[in-house]
């Protein structure tokens, strides 16, 4: 970690030299300091085009509202993210900041190259207070590593009308997980499926599975001592649990991960599904139904659970030790939870991306074309929000190992053990436990 | 006496199979371009031809930068191509027309370069492009289309090489030819079929090159087409209708070159490489 | 075939030479040393060069995501040697490496035997077999994943449809039908190319030789064993080398198609180093992996090209 950060400083160092030199017989032969504004460059890992496009909105509104300084995007994929940004920081060729989530965060700040960011947080919460979910995931060694900007919770979307032709009251969406499989199985008939869950080796089986432990009390990966507790009878009775929704999924699921059960729900070949808010905006030219044939609820709780959901903290790290770009960051990360900038930023993808400030939900957001159409599933968003949760992230101290656990996707290769494999769920959760106690280290 | 008619049909339904083996895929992904995606993910439906829409063409340029992605596919490959020819005419004369220890060594030594995994060579050479600033330039992407296409197109030159006769050198050179000369006005016209055999597998393996790209380049201006319909493909959805139109654009440009030059790049090859 | 005709020009021409027997050309050796020495270096610089970082962090305990890394000996090699995940990946690789060798050759035999023939529009057909070739292979694996996908996917659909499924198969999915699909996806990628060289060497062929053979009354196996046999061996013997490598080497589709899965069954040893690397962030272990792989493959192109099928071709058309 030193010598990163050491090579780091020389290069920098060596870099400013250079730049100084330069600067001074610029200023020297032209007699006037330069007035260039500092570039910040930006990564994130948004490729769709029209996230690109809406953020570069909000930057050239940055840009235009002052001269100091000047951001400038660079799409970069969470396909190679992690090839990409550790040889880049031991290059000293890294952004000044990278959108990141807090598993990625925990990975990255190996490197050294993370920068605390605890002054920047409370600038803005002088003015726009997160909610505690937004940075809990953050928190770690008594210091804040990385500036929240929006949130991502997942809840139950479902559609009435199919809840209406197969008997079921649309209104009365399931609360308990009985509750749930029964309307799954009752849904489940003329080749239509009650349920869409995915059962691939992906971050999307890993994110429902684990939505499901929340609500089993399954929130924690770790104890306090920082071993981990996996292998518990609530969890495999979860694994078991999601067994039984997968048979009542179709075929494909096995590879299925984002896209397929939210078009399976479109198609109206499924009738529920757990998932994040992304699931509004083409509900209506897809499925060919009215807005109000998408309901939501908050993901059905079993026996002795509590309401909880996967909650993702998206956040910007600070990656440069500059102290000018460092307060270009600074500027530009509260530009964006500006709420009049915010709605704007936020409105990249209309009720996937969630406002994670107390003001955020502005009405410039919530009345935004799409999202007024789905006001109950916003509200609900929000609320559920606050009950967020994250694996290895609900405490303010953070394991390290939760990076190669996530990023190795053990909660789905348990399920799919279980689902694809035929294996036992006790077996699946004692292999699970036993990998994530390898990435621990223990 | 039927065995005769027998032969030939055989044959040729054989040739169709092989076709529809190959063609069917492109066939079904440009009739899926033409259907909008609610209509694709819709069990049961085929293809309707009252749904028939360039809907997804339409709403490609607005999703993906394709002309700039596909310039920048085509120059990156196009300068790939220009390195590897001479490269690889130098390497082929040296290997196949001189003598010298250590030769048939070298020959072999290129065969060996695929050894390695490339995955594992992508930090190492991410530091060295960083350390020489070619970093997020074409520069890296040309440097590894060559590395790659270079050793294999030696040997693809092979059989044009070994096909001169000996004795064609020192002809010119008693006609007071320098070796350079002898080079460009001798070796290069009889090898010019190899030339484009080299040429197009450089070309081809650069365009298609998706890995080095997706890592090297970070700067949205300078990427490349393989890497830009990645980016379509996003993490919460796939809209089957557009990715079909957008992979039917991106054979396009190859396959336009393959209708002009894929029959020459065919007789070439066929005309001398391995032999 | 003793007697096959062979002046020594047609023998010259037929001739092949594996690799390790090169012909004798003059010898202007200054002059091929400055030749070969461009590609040297090129090689050297982005092969050899990034090749000896990674056998040196092989011997070291480097992270991925940086730190200084401790020299620790071999213990990275007994460290993936021991925990039984080279072993599985190994063997999954090696049947990758042969099923693919085994499809695409037949293929490639096929269609260049087929396409060898004088027919009306031979030469579009030979042109437009590459087309699996020419084409990203991004967008080969999402038209794969398009086609075989198990919902909406053309070939359950056929397959249903034609009565062949009571229901769909999940083929990137399924732990039964996954490593055979991404076989086939892989080997549908490359075929038509090994095609065109086969087909490259099935063009050399003076129609001499079938005439001699069929009047001393050799079947159609006797002819394609005596006389394309041979003269395809030295095609096939280069890609035989060439082809295992890549093919062993092969990140791209497998990834794209199945990371690896379900249940790791397609997990060759290239996706497990990637998993090692840039998932478990264990870049020391990766390398080690690396390296092993490498130096299996660099053993087995040594003994390739040692005990090839010394003068098969040779010895068959002399």
């Amino acid at each position: 970690m030193k010598t990163a950060e050491d090579r780091n400083l020389h290069q920098r160092l060596a870099a400013r030299l250079t730049a100084g030199v330069m600067t001074g017989a610029i200023v020297l032969s032209v007699g006037v300091a330069s007035a260039e504004p500092i570039q910040i460059t930006l990564w994130h890992q948004e490729q769709v085009q029209a996230r690109v496009d809406q953020f570069q909105k909000v930057i050239d509104a940055f840009n235009a509202s002052q001269a100091e300084y000047q951001v400038v995007q660079q799409v970069q994929s969470w396909g190679n993210i992690y090839q990409k940004l550790p040889p880049a920081i031991q290059a000293g060729v890294q952004p000044d900041i990278d959108f990141t989530i807090p598993d990625f965060t925990v990975t990255i700040r190996e490197t050294g190259a993370v920068q605390p960011v605890d002054d920047i947080v409370a600038e803005i919460e002088k003015k726009h207070k997160f909610i505690d979910q937004a940075l809990t995931p953050y928190r770690d060694e008594g210091k804040i590593w990385a500036v929240p900007v929006y949130g991502m919770v997942q809840v139950l979307w479902y559609r009435k009308d199919l809840f209406k032709a197969a008997g079921l009251d649309p209104e009365s969406p399931p609360k308990t997980w009985e509750e749930f499989l029964n309307a799954a199985r009752t849904l489940t008939k003329n080749g239509k499926f009650g349920v869409g869950v995915p059962v691939s080796k992906s971050l999307a089986t890993d994110q429902v599975l684990y939505s499901l432990m929340s609500v089993n009390g399954g929130t924690e990966l770790f104890d306090a001592s920082g071993a981990v507790t996996f292998d518990t009878p609530k969890n495999v009775e979860t694994v078991n649990f999601y067994k039984q929704l997968s048979e009542l999924s179709p075929s494909g699921a096995a590879s299925w991960t984002w896209p397929e059960p939210q078009d399976a729900l479109n198609a109206g070949t499924v009738a529920m599904a757990i998932e994040k808010g992304q699931y509004l905006t083409p509900f209506e030219e897809t499925s060919g139904q009215a807005a109000d044939q998408l309901g939501c609820a908050p993901i059905p709780v079993n026996a002795g659970g509590e309401e909880h959901s996967i909650y993702y903290s998206n956040a910007a790290m600070v990656l440069t030790s500059d102290p000018d770009k460092r307060k270009g960051a600074a500027a530009f990360l509260s530009f964006i939870l500006e709420p009049a900038n915010y709605a704007e930023f936020l409105l990249a993808e209309p009720g996937l991306f969630l406002p994670l400030t107390v003001d955020g939900a502005s009405e410039a957001w919530t009345g935004s074309p799409i999202l007024s159409k789905y006001k109950g599933c916003v509200d609900l968003m929000i609320g559920m929000s606050k009950k967020g949760v994250l694996p290895g992230f609900n405490t303010g101290t953070v394991q390290k190992a939760i990076g190669p656990i996530m990023a190795q996707n053990l909660l789905s290769q348990v399920v799919q053990k279980v689902v694809v494999g035929g294996e036992d769920p006790q077996a699946a959760v004692t292999w699970g436990q036993e990998q994530m106690s390898a990435a621990a280290g223990q | 006496m039927a065995s005769s008619l027998v032969k030939p049909t055989i044959r040729a339904i054989l040739i169709v199979i092989l076709l529809l083996m190959i063609g069917a895929p492109f066939v079904w992904m440009v009739l899926s371009s033409l259907q909008p995606n609610s209509a694709l993910i819709q069990p049961g439906n085929f293809f309707s031809p009252a749904l028939v829409t360039f809907g997804n063409y339409v709403k490609l340029p607005s999703a993906t930068q394709y002309v700039l992605l596909a310039r920048n596919s085509l120059l990156v490959a196009l300068i790939s191509t220009a390195i590897a020819i001479p490269l690889a005419l130098l390497a082929a004369y040296s290997v196949f027309r001189t003598r010298y220890r250590g030769r048939t060594f070298i020959y072999n030594l290129l065969l060996v370069v695929y050894i390695f995994p490339g995955v594992l060579l992508l930090a190492p050479l991410f530091g060295l492009f960083a350390v020489t600033g070619l970093l997020n330039s074409w520069a890296s992407l040309v440097i590894m289309n060559v590395t790659f296409a270079v050793p294999f197109s030696v040997w693809l030159m092979r059989g044009f090489f070994t096909s001169i006769p000996n004795g064609i050198e020192e002809a010119a050179a008693i006609d007071g030819a320098t070796d350079m000369q002898i080079l460009w006005k001798v070796i290069v016209p009889l090898t010019a079929p190899g030339i484009v055999v080299t040429a197009t597998y450089t070309f081809v393996l650069s365009w298609t090159e998706f890995m080095f790209a997706s890592v090297f380049i970070i700067d949205d201006r300078l990427k490349t087409l393989p890497v830009g319909l990645e980016a379509l493909v996003s993490q919460y959805s796939i809209d089957w209708g557009l990715l079909s139109a957008a992979a039917v654009m991106a054979a396009l440009p190859v396959v336009i070159i393959f209708t002009f030059a894929g029959r020459y790049f065919v007789e070439s090859i066929t005309s001398g490489a391995g032999k | 075939m003793t007697t096959i005709p062979a002046t020594a020009t047609e023998r010259d021409a037929v001739q092949s030479h594996p690799p390790a027997r090169l012909p004798e050309p003059p010898v202007r050796a200054t002059l091929g040393r400055l030749f070969i020495a461009p590609l040297m270096i090129w090689l050297a610089l982005t092969i050899v060069l990034p090749l000896a970082y990674c056998i040196w962090i092989s011997l070291t305990s480097a992270n991925t995501m940086g730190g200084t890394p401790k020299f620790v000996g071999l213990s990275n090699y007994a460290t993936i040697f021991g925990d039984g995940t080279f072993g599985p990946a190994f063997l999954r690789t090696l049947a990758w490496a042969i099923g693919g060798a085994v499809l695409q050759t037949v293929f490639a035999a096929g269609a260049a035997l087929l396409l060898h023939q004088r027919f009306a529009g031979q030469h579009v057909a030979r042109t437009w077999i590459m087309a699996s070739w020419v084409v990203p292979t991004i967008v080969t694996t999402f038209l794969w994943r398009w086609m075989l996908n198990a919902d909406y996917g053309v070939v359950n659909q056929l397959l249903l449809g034609a009565g062949l499924l009571d229901r769909p198969i999940d083929f990137l999915g399924s732990p039964t039908y996954a490593f055979a699909t991404v076989v086939w996806i892989n080997a549908w990628r490359w075929f038509p190319f090994l095609t065109l060289l086969i087909l490259a060497a099935l063009t050399r062929i003076a129609p001499e030789y079938y005439e001699a053979a069929k009047v001393e009354g050799a079947t159609s196996w006797q002819l394609f064993t005596k006389v394309t046999l041979p003269f395809i061996q030295p095609v096939l013997y280069v890609v035989g080398l060439l082809g295992t490598l890549w093919s062993v080497n092969v990140f791209d589709i497998i990834w794209l198609t199945t990371k690896g899965g379900p249940i790791d069954t397609t997990t060759t040893l290239p996706i497990s180093i990637y998993i090692r690397a840039f998932q478990q962030f264990k870049l020391g272990e990766a390398s080690a992996m690396s390296v092993s792989l490498a130096l299996f493959l660099l053993l087995f192109a040594v003994v390739y090209i040692r005990f090839a099928p010394k003068g098969a071709t040779e010895q068959e058309v002399d």
